[in-house]
């Protein structure tokens, strides 16, 4: 009963992912398909030593973009777990009402967002200068200064209701009698917090931070939908940089390459932060 | 005493509902926001300070919508291509869920387990380019039906892992009383373990049919004809160098959203539950 499925698995995700690696050595331009031929690593060196776009200024994005992304994500996302966790009326309700964002696309978040952030008629300005925080509208997306806080801030309202749902059904599965000895040992709400409730759901906090950097790092959409890697590159990230590589330039062979880059650079991670993690729990 | 703990348990009623507040506004703000663009005029659009209520609402940008552009067609394709595909990952998944669950061999199960954990982590972009070469030359570049096959793969691993926790919660005494009064393993889950599952079908039906509909990348990449688009290919060519003209675009956006919005809210409490137990567990 499994074959249907890892017939599906094997012909569109893992064959493609493989010839992926192979067109990362081949010169494959959609413009030259009559010339398709392996070149070593010729697309890697290109890419890294672009000088329209300068490789080490978008991996330096990407990981702004991320950690930024992912922190904030975590901490309101916390937060919110934390204010959810005792019932009350409507909590049902209320919970479909924040969460509902998960149901929308990075894409269409990503423009809707570009809207609100208007240079000329955006909410975000409107609302900044009715309650004089500024003078002047301020061209958020133009603005090399504030384009990257912008897209995060977007991902960000994208990401903390997920979040915050994974954290409540772990912080739900704590059990109630300990924190019941906490209390009759006299911890207040803080001790409660960091002695019983963090270490206990550690491991979900765990998994889901490495599987959210991840799909943080993959994750062009709403960037593509709102500045698409500008102004002069202040907001490319390497996912970016390959759809761009794809759609704009038709370099196959290059765009190829960026995604084995990006998928090295997640395995190396992943394997780093595993074995950090699992150390820190055998002290 | 008494009262200091008295008032430090109302300032913290005060201090949850002003976050719980405070988060459910930022979470609606925006969908309202884009939705009071939509029944404005394209110069109501830029007056500014900005009317927070549309002062002479007009369907206008829906109009522009259907008729110039012919979003009626884009949203036929995409709700067959999100219907049949989902329908698809949900029927494969149910079985492979099904047996995954009750596979006895522990490392089998793990080495299953990890290719489809593995093949969550890759993004659909990373395979975009290799897919359209495969699909130029087997001739299924520009169709539909192929677009659907392929999003049936990115979303059935996941599938098959939801519901392989749906079927771990029901009892293998169930199908053995039900094999002992000689219905075959096939005539077992039909009948018996099916039913009991349905909501968690439902769960996987609606997170299949969202993470469909919402796609964009692939969509560009395998399509070509203007008659072929999606919805999210649809509002990505609005995007011209020009700018977008917002009246017609947020119009776009408020019907791109309503069957997800659907969707998820038939299918919110068995998502949830769906997405936690995916991947709280370890």
């Amino acid at each position: 009963m499994f074959v249907p499925t890892f017939v599906f698995l094997a012909t569109f995700i893992y064959y493609p992912l493989c010839k992926g690696v192979v067109v990362a050595f081949q010169n494959y331009n959609m413009f030259d398909l009559t010339n398709v031929h392996f070149i070593g690593f010729k697309n890697f060196a290109d890419v890294i030593s672009d000088k329209n776009t300068s490789f080490w200024k978008v991996f330096l994005n990407t990981i702004e973009w991320t950690f930024f992304s992912l922190l904030l994500q975590f901490l309101l996302g916390f937060v919110l777990a934390l204010t959810l966790r005792k019932p009350f009326r409507g909590r049902g309700i209320y919970t479909g009402l924040v969460f509902y964002t998960w149901a929308l696309s990075g894409f269409a978040i990503g423009l809707i967002w570009s809207w609100l952030f208007n240079g000329q008629a955006g909410l975000v300005n409107d609302l900044l200068i009715r309650f004089h925080v500024i003078e002047k509208p301020i061209g958020f997306l133009s603005d090399p200064r504030y384009a990257m806080m912008s897209v995060i801030a977007t991902n960000v309202w994208y990401g903390v209701p997920f979040f915050g749902i994974m954290l409540l059904a772990a912080l739900q599965s704590v059990p109630n009698d300990l924190y019941e000895a906490a209390i009759i040992d006299g911890a207040g709400a803080a001790r409660r917090l960091f002695s019983v409730t963090i270490p206990y759901i550690k491991p979900t906090i765990v998994s889901t931070l490495l599987l959210r950097t991840m799909w943080i790092v993959n994750f062009p959409d709403i960037i593509y939908a709102m500045t698409n890697g500008g102004p002069v590159n202040r907001t490319n990230i390497l996912s970016t940089l390959m759809i761009n590589k794809v759609f704009r330039q038709y370099d196959y062979g290059q765009g190829a390459a960026i995604g084995v880059i990006i998928m090295t650079l997640l395995g190396v991670y992943s394997v780093i932060y595993l074995q950090v993690a699992a150390k820190k729990d055998g002290t | 005493m008494m009262t200091t703990r008295k008032t430090k348990k109302v300032c913290a009623g005060v201090g949850r509902t002003v976050l719980l507040t405070l988060f459910l506004v930022t979470a609606i703000l925006p969908l309202y926001w884009i939705f009071v663009t939509s029944l404005k005029n394209p110069k109501e659009l830029y007056t500014f300070p900005l009317h927070y209520l549309p002062r002479h609402p007009t369907l206008a940008g829906y109009k522009s919508l259907f008729s110039f552009s012919n979003f009626g067609v884009y949203f036929k394709n995409s709700l067959l291509v999100s219907l049949g595909a989902s329908f698809g990952a949900m029927v494969l998944s149910v079985l492979s869920g099904f047996a995954l669950s009750r596979l006895k061999a522990k490392k089998g199960k793990r080495v299953l387990e990890l290719i489809l954990y593995f093949s969550q982590t890759i993004p659909t972009f990373i395979i975009m380019v290799p897919l359209f070469t495969i699909f130029q030359k087997l001739g299924l570049f520009d169709k539909l039906w192929a677009l659907s096959l392929v999003y049936i793969a990115t979303v059935v691993a996941f599938s098959t892992i939801m519901s392989r926790s749906f079927f771990d919660k029901v009892p293998v005494s169930l199908e053995e009383a039900a094999m002992i009064d000689g219905c075959t393993t096939v005539q077992s889950l039909r009948h018996v373990i099916l039913p009991i599952t349905l909501p968690g079908m439902a769960a996987i039906f609606c997170f299949a049919f969202i993470n469909i509909w919402n796609e964009l990348f692939l969509a560009v990449m395998l399509l070509m004809s203007p008659d072929k688009m999606t919805v999210p290919v649809a509002l990505n060519s609005f995007i011209s160098k020009a700018g977008i003209s917002w009246d017609t675009m947020s119009a776009g956006i408020i019907i791109a959203l309503l069957p997800t919005m659907i969707v998820f809210g038939i299918g919110q409490k068995y998502i949830v539950a769906g997405l936690t137990e995916g991947s709280v567990k370890e």
